[in-house]
């Protein structure tokens, strides 16, 4: 109580200093800013340092060292960060600061915030007439949806048909690794975990550690579609088929490529909510009466959803955003929208488009999942847990 | 209603083999194949038994340089991580509770994030920041990339185990240090350390094998330095040999070992601390745990197949296969060639010859530059002949894309298939 009086004194008699700090705040946010979005705006105020025979380092030297101290003087001051720092003391505190704020600013939010310039400004490699590199448009989302300018189609039907297949397949693949998972991950969680469930864990996480690639391209080895592949080869062997049945291109190996991927995810996350669950209400349900279904639809599913949700939504995000499994898994003639990603960036060099196919798909996955978690009702907070 | 458990206990044991058969068995197959000899990686038709493919791993430069890359990014990436998602996960306890479910959805959101939205993210952020700043060249470099874009999302795994471990610990512990005249960073180092280690450990494998098998982020951040996911992955798209297999048999056996070491080292813990007793009937040494005896096994067998591998050689089993091979062919083309003598003497003694021979000369054309293109013509007059004979079904036999085609050994197989 003492103590934060004493603070507020504190700032009460040198508002000044603090208001320039805050100032110095805003000046280094705008600054970031303009080096992100505008750098060439910057160009005559380094020609005014240059002119006073300064090298531009030190004008930032001293620019970092000034936010640095203005940084401190605020969480000096400022309630909640006051007693951060002395929980943690001024060193530990420091660190840990530094530490997350690196996280969350330079390594989270920045990063995606100069995406979304990126993919609002054209390729400067192929502008159109009288466009500027560094203006914004919305032309990268527009190829998206209506294709290139003067093309047959009033729609860009080819990438947005890889957009809904995309979406669509994650979606089966998800609920088809719930289908899949529930059953083991109930077993698992009412086990009274002897060495046997142990041995079963370590069986499950090993093909976990293994190279997403290799684990590809294992499959690629059973549905190769010529008697090369373990199915192909055995049925042809057995005169079931004399032809080879194309997997690749039926799509077959890559829904069980992306299954496979990260079918742990949903596995885990609904083991660990239904082991929390009390196995006296289950004995109870079924004392009353209740039928094997009847227990799992009102008693575990309901307490498992948590976990059915973080499971779903990471299989489905993580198989929406997959690379490694269509590239090794896909046919020739359907592609996933990762892959559409993938080919602006190193095939036609154009990273703006990319920047913008790669937002689209960040945003439509985002509002997917909170849509089925509003209708579901779960909390994001529930996620990962 | 005892069948009915009977039932359900039956129905349990196949969900059991399906399930452990979708998630075990394309990896023994892709072991199997690292011991095949056929060239392309494939158990059917089985061949030889051979080692070849692992001293063939072994010379592959860039398969090493890959692994050297791994381990730096890996190593970069366990200490950035563990000590991101350590800081964050202890920030996690103090934050105000108002801003609490923010501040975990933001930290947490990079799991969510795909792989390939955060390998551009990252990629282009750090480009923006070193040209305006006028060109810093470690921003641009493979490595600096690499890890700075895998530990985005691996702090936030590091943070989700540190979370877990650190709801166990008592603060008093560290306001105990504090009262008794430590400072912050004393009772950091000597209370909350060593309360975290086992954590930090399982943190750092965890963040390691994350790095290590990362492609999503990586293929757009590795400039020129391709990690092992990366080569492997040019391997995979750009013809392969078994030598993957080889390697990811010797990826699988590093991690089983791992994975029944540690095992075996709990239940040594646990037995010492009078946990659980040892079963009776057993050497002591195996204290009657499954674990045990698998590791003990599995030794027996690399041991086994390293001394093996020094005196085995399949050449002979080689050069029957190819022998048996040649002669299987030789039956097929004769056997066409006198189905079509046969037609063609049909032909003739109906008077139709002329009509015949012209029909068959396009049919010869049409079937070398089909799916198999030039491949044939060159090598073998009579294949060709059988490639034009079966040209509709050459047609339709899909094309690997591989380009396995082009291996020698293949040819005959292929003309075979297309010939029926």
């Amino acid at each position: 109580m003492g103590k934060s009086n004493r603070y507020s004194e504190f700032i009460r008699e040198n508002k000044f200093l603090l208001l320039c700090a805050i100032f110095v705040q805003f000046l280094a946010i705008e600054i970031v800013l303009l080096v992100l979005l505008m750098p060439e705006a910057l160009a005559p105020f380094i020609e005014i340092i240059e002119g006073f025979g300064l090298p531009v380092d030190f004008f930032i030297g001293i620019l970092v060292g000034l936010w640095v101290l203005s940084v401190f003087y605020i969480l000096k001051f400022y309630h909640i960060f006051a007693e951060f720092f002395r929980n943690n003391g001024v060193v530990m505190g420091s660190i840990l600061f530094f530490l997350v704020s690196f996280w969350i600013i330079f390594l989270i939010l920045l990063p995606q915030v100069s995406m979304l310039d990126y993919s609002l400004h054209p390729n400067p490699l192929n502008l159109d007439a009288g466009e500027r590199a560094d203006e914004y448009t919305l032309k990268n989302y527009k190829y998206l949806i209506f294709g290139p300018e003067g093309a047959s189609d009033a729609f860009n039907k080819v990438d947005l048909k890889v957009f809904v297949r995309t979406i669509i397949a994650a979606m089966a693949v998800t609920i088809m690794n719930l289908i899949l998972c529930y059953p083991l991950a109930y077993f698992l969680a009412q086990s009274k975990g002897g060495g046997f469930v142990r041995l079963l864990v370590i069986l499950l996480i090993v093909p976990y550690w293994i190279n997403e690639i290799l684990r590809a391209f294992a499959l690629r080895i059973i549905f190769a579609p010529s008697e090369n592949g373990l199915i192909n080869g055995i049925m042809m062997k057995m005169g079931l088929i004399d032809q080879a049945y194309d997997f690749i291109n039926a799509d077959i190996a890559l829904y069980a490529g992306l299954g496979y991927a990260y079918i742990l995810l949903m596995l885990f996350p609904m083991y660990n909510v239904i082991e929390s669950l009390d196995r006296n209400q289950i004995e109870a349900a079924r004392d009353m009466g209740a039928s094997w279904t009847r227990i799992h639809r009102r008693v575990v599913i309901p307490h498992a959803k948590p976990g059915i949700a973080s499971g779903m939504t990471m299989v489905f995000m993580l198989s929406a955003g997959a690379l490694a499994a269509p590239q090794v898994l896909g046919g020739t003639s359907s592609l996933w929208f990762t892959q559409l990603v993938y080919q602006w960036f190193n095939g036609t060099l154009n990273w703006q488009a990319g920047a913008a196919y790669a937002i689209v798909l960040l945003v439509a996955s985002i509002v997917i999942v909170l849509f089925f978690m509003k209708i579901f009702k779960v909390n994001m907070g529930d996620i990962g847990k | 209603m005892k069948s009915n458990i009977l039932f359900g206990r039956i129905a349990l044991g196949v969900y059991f083999l399906i399930f452990f058969g979708y998630l075990i068995g394309p990896l023994v197959v892709m072991g199997l194949t690292a011991f095949n000899s056929a060239a392309f990686p494939s158990i059917t038709p089985w061949q030889c038994f051979t080692y070849e493919w692992f001293g063939e791993l072994f010379k592959d430069e860039r398969i090493l340089n890959g692994i050297k890359n791994s381990f730096i990014v890996g190593f970069g990436t366990v200490i950035l991580s563990v000590s991101i998602g350590l800081a964050a996960s202890l920030v996690l306890t103090q934050v105000w509770a108002k801003w609490r479910s923010t501040y975990y959805t933001i930290i947490i959101a990079p799991i969510l994030i795909p792989g390939v939205v955060i390998g551009i993210s990252t990629l282009v952020f750090w480009r923006k920041v070193s040209d305006s700043l006028g060109g810093v060249a470690f921003m641009n470099n493979g490595l600096f990339l690499t890890i700075l874009g895998q530990s985005t999302f691996i702090a936030s795994y590091c943070m989700l185990v540190f979370v877990a471990r650190l709801q166990r610990f008592d603060p008093g512990l560290t306001e105990a240090a504090l009262d008794l005249g430590a400072s912050h960073t004393q009772a950091f180092r000597k209370i909350l350390l060593p309360f975290m280690r086992p954590a930090i450990a399982s943190a750092a494998v965890l963040a390691f094998l994350a790095s290590f098998e990362n492609y999503n982020t990586t293929t757009f951040t590795f400039g020129s330095y391709p990690t092992l996911t990366i080569e492997l992955s040019q391997m995979v798209r750009y013809g392969i040999n078994p030598s993957i297999s080889a390697l990811a048999v010797i990826i699988v056996a590093i991690t089983v070992f791992g994975a029944l070491a540690l095992e075996v080292y709990r239940r040594r813990t646990k037995l010492k601390a009078g946990e659980i007793k040892p079963a009776k009937g057993l050497p002591s040494w195996l204290y009657g745990n499954i674990a045990t005896i698998l590791l003990v096994l599995m030794s027996f067998t690399v041991i086994g197949m390293l001394s093996t591998a020094q005196s085995y050689s399949p050449q002979q089993c080689k050069a029957d296969f190819r022998e048996a091979r040649d002669l299987e062919t030789r039956l097929k083309i004769e056997a066409l060639q006198a189905a079509r003598a046969a037609a063609l003497a049909e032909a003739a003694a109906n008077g139709e010859a002329t009509e015949d021979a012209g029909t068959d000369a396009p049919a010869e054309q049409g079937g070398s530059s089909g799916a198999f293109g030039g491949v044939f013509a060159p090598t073998n007059l009579e294949d060709a002949a059988g490639q034009g004979d079966g040209a509709s079904g050459g047609a339709a036999a899909p094309a690997s894309p591989f380009g396995n085609v082009f291996d020698p050994t293949n040819l005959e197989d292929a003309s075979g298939t297309s010939g029926n």
